[in-house]
């Protein structure tokens, strides 16, 4: 989250993390599959605290809904171009009456791509009827939709996988180390695109997960390192030992990065889909 | 008493008529004529021109001058809607628009003049790239499909058609095309199984004159497109005078990720079709992607250029498509004459007979999922380019990026039937030297994320903004960055006009606008 003055508290950070690495479904705008039974089909995530709308405020809903949230979010709320499935997302199952929805909506969130919303109020509650129906609906239906499911990721060989991980991965990972157990934290899609990419969704987040470290060198000679707060063409910008931030034009200082995770965007073009699924699969025994 | 004129005195009377008059024979209109030739204080139809070039012959601002270009107004929409419209200038007024809404403002001081705001709908609010301008009236689309004329003066509405059943999933944010008495007009819908759609409409009564259909319509034969619908064609296309033919790119087809459901090659999917814009008929067409299951339209500005090419001088057309290649064809018939990659692809084994791209069917989404380059973005989109003749540069909005693609027949064949996920992106400005598609240079964009369109102007300099929210001044022989400004992320293409001997360079940044000009 870029917005830090947005009135989140850090578990709804972390909960919002875990919004985008579950629940970011896509899907056309009808019910395409559903009803179609698929005994692998994960749960979506309960809601916690069951809500009431009046039918006349979630037809409302639903045009504000598909004209200002439908192009990403889906007609339906189950995914659009871009933004995730609603009706999967722990953060509505965990809302009350857009209590962890609304300060998203009217704040956006520009790090993904989501703008923030000036609309009445009366537009907003209904938009969250809408919402909250449509995750009902989908808790409801039977069978799969566009998920991807635990058992759709097992075509991998994990003794390849092994192997792999062995030549390509063991100069930072260890199965004993940092990766110890990681099955049993992160499955199926989330694991893999942990794996593909871990500074997305994560950067920024809080947790602090593979951020870069930055020195720079100012005019006078002075070094400080920290940890890279912001950087652009004309900007740099760190997080120095005290958690102050401090920037400097780039071009009046020379600076050096290093990013622990540029080796997973440049393994991007080395996998085939073999190795990604092979490497998922030795992941996916790591318990 | 029965008057003619509602005055209260006969001399009142003749003083109107007289005025009247005056006001029709000194009309400040817009001749469509004028679109062949654009004044220089002018940027009259969303390409700047026919030709899609987006170059200008304005030099006032300069390599050496451009460190001095300071901010002479901005308009604030007061939106929170980005502004990625192209501004339209005519007679020292820009239109320019949101989702909904229209505003004209001076182009000299950037008051507003009138706004307009569309009622309260359902369509889809996504985007919109600008208006139109033909005579005394100025078009606006509406994301339910409707098409409105509005008198330029004062923004009253003139008429309102239906372009396309919003019901059915229909939107559009396309800024129309004036070809003299034609008003071309695309429509997007890929969230449901629609044939794609260009309509003619008389500029004058909104009358529709034809329709394209780039798949077949509801009721007829599909062997052609191998039973896909989709095609929408939702980009402003160009045209060539000469031969008569509007050159338009087409989306891709639907359901978007289920290959299976429509084998083929999916036609006039992901293509760029060259239509004759007094009949609608189809004079060739050529596809950028056959049998597309990535979402990776051919909708991108097809980019006509007239330059030697082998020795020879030819009619060529451009376009860096969202799949990763550039092509280049021959605008006279169609065919080929270059297909090689301008940012990271590994979806295709090679190049057919008649250059489209083979694509691997081990790279088509899969219910295990495949990592794919570009992802679902692109490998470039909406974002214009712009071609500077100087240099025979083609100037990009690029994008290396993967996603990861899936599809099981769980996910249905309707609409988006499928899901897929970007992974990695990084938004990089490349120049394609246009004949041979070598990348001469590249400059980081400083993002994830694509970002501007693109303008160079014939002093040597190409406008553009970066991912993180500066606008962009480069020189175009190397792509040095010469003037920068923070004025928030540019999403629109950048255009320029010169009024009272000063060159404007007119940019929307977040949900302003921003002219700057030399101090």
């Amino acid at each position: 989250m870029r917005k830090r003055s947005s009135p989140l508290t850090l578990t709804s950070v972390a909960t919002l993390w875990l919004l985008v690495c579950c629940g970011a479904i896509r899907g056309s705008a009808e019910q395409a599959g559903r009803g179609q039974s698929s005994p692998a089909a994960q749960p979506p995530p309960q809601t916690a605290t069951a809500q009431q709308y009046p039918l006349a405020q979630i037809e409302s809903g639903r045009s504000r809904f598909a004209a200002q949230c439908g192009f990403c979010h889906g007609r339906d709320a189950a995914g659009g171009e871009g933004g995730p499935d609603l009706t999967r997302s722990p953060l509505v199952a965990a809302d009350v009456r857009g209590d962890r929805l609304l300060p998203i909506v009217r704040t956006g969130r520009p790090d993904k791509g989501m703008p923030a919303f000036t609309l009445p109020d009366a537009d907003l509650a209904a938009i969250v009827a809408f919402i909250h129906d449509q995750k009902k609906q989908a808790d409801e239906a039977t069978g799969g939709r566009r998920a991807v499911d635990i058992t759709d990721l097992q075509s991998g060989n994990a003794n390849d996988g092994k192997r792999y991980f062995d030549g390509a991965c063991s100069r930072c990972h260890s199965p004993s180390g940092d990766l110890a157990g990681i099955a049993n934290r992160l499955q199926g899609l989330p694991l893999l695109q942990r794996m593909l990419n871990p500074a997305q969704g994560a950067r920024g987040g809080g947790a602090g997960r593979g951020v870069p470290t930055v020195t720079v060198t100012t005019g006078t000679g002075e070094k400080v390192t920290g940890r890279l707060a912001y950087r652009d063409e004309f900007t740099i910008a760190l997080t120095d030992e005290s958690g102050w931030y401090r920037s400097w034009p780039a071009r009046q200082v020379t600076f050096t990065i290093d990013d622990p995770l540029q080796a997973h965007v440049d393994q991007l073009g080395k996998y085939t889909d073999a190795d990604m699924h092979n490497v998922l699969a030795y992941l996916q025994s790591l318990k | 008493m029965l008057r003619r004129f509602p005055c209260s005195s006969t001399h009142l009377c003749v003083l109107l008529a007289i005025i009247a008059l005056a006001a029709t024979v000194a009309a400040q209109g817009l001749d469509p004529s004028a679109l062949l030739h654009p004044p220089a204080d002018s940027w009259p139809t969303y390409h700047g021109d026919y030709s899609g070039q987006r170059h200008s012959k304005l030099t006032q601002i300069t390599p050496d001058n451009v460190h001095q270009m300071t901010l002479a107004w901005a308009f604030q929409t007061g939106q929170t809607q980005q502004i990625k419209a192209t501004p339209i200038v005519v007679n020292g007024i820009i239109y320019i628009t949101t989702p909904d809404n229209l505003w004209a403002i001076d182009a000299r001081s950037g008051r507003q003049i009138w706004r307009y705001t569309y009622p309260a709908n359902d369509g889809f609010h996504i985007g919109h790239r600008g208006a139109a301008v033909y005579k005394d009236l100025v078009y606006l689309t509406t994301p339910d499909a409707h098409l409105l004329a509005l008198d330029a003066r004062d923004g009253t509405v003139k008429w309102n058609v239906v372009i396309a059943d919003a019901k059915k999933g229909y939107w559009s944010t396309n800024a129309p095309l004036v070809v003299r008495n034609h008003l071309l007009v695309g429509v997007s819908g890929d969230f449901d199984n629609l044939p794609g759609i260009l309509k003619s409409f008389d500029p004058e009564t909104g009358m529709t004159q034809w329709t394209f259909y780039s798949t077949p319509p509801p009721g007829t034969p599909n062997s052609e497109s191998g039973g896909a619908t989709g095609g929408q064609m939702w980009m402003t296309g160009t045209y060539d005078p000469d031969l008569n033919l509007v050159y338009v790119g087409t989306g891709n087809p639907t359901p978007v990720l289920n290959g299976p459901v429509r084998r083929g090659d999916n036609r006039w999917t992901c293509s760029i079709v060259a239509i004759n814009p007094d009949t609608g008929a189809l004079a060739w067409g050529f596809q950028a992607s056959p049998h597309d299951t990535h979402d990776w339209d051919a909708s991108e500005v097809p980019v006509l250029v007239d330059a030697d090419f082998a020795g020879t001088r030819r009619k060529l057309l451009l376009q860096a498509s969202r799949n990763g290649y550039y092509f280049v064809l021959d605008r006279t018939n169609g065919k080929n004459l270059l297909t090689t990659p301008f940012a990271t692809v590994n979806w295709a084994k090679g190049v057919d007979a008649e250059g489209r791209p083979i694509p691997l069917e081990d790279k088509e989404p899969s219910r295990d999922g495949r990592l794919v380059a570009p992802d679902e973005a692109g490998g470039t989109n909406y974002r214009s380019p712009s071609f500077d003749p100087a240099t025979g540069l083609l100037v990009v909005s690029a994008h290396d990026a993967y996603g990861i693609y899936f599809f099981k027949p769980e996910h249905g064949r309707y609409g988006w039937a499928g899901a897929d996920y970007n992974v990695h992106g990084r938004g990089v400005l490349r120049a394609i030297e246009y004949e041979t598609g070598k990348v001469r240079w590249s400059h980081d964009l400083s993002g994830g994320a694509g970002a501007a369109g693109v303008l160079t102007t014939a002093s040597g300099l190409t406008f553009t903004g970066d991912s993180a929210g500066s606008a962009i001044a480069l020189r175009t022989s190397d792509g040095s960055t010469l003037w920068h400004s923070g004025i928030g992320r540019v999403g629109n293409g950048p255009v320029t006009y010169e009024l009272d001997g000063r060159q404007y360079v007119l940019l929307g940044g977040g949900s302003a606008v921003y002219a700057f000009a030399l101090p």
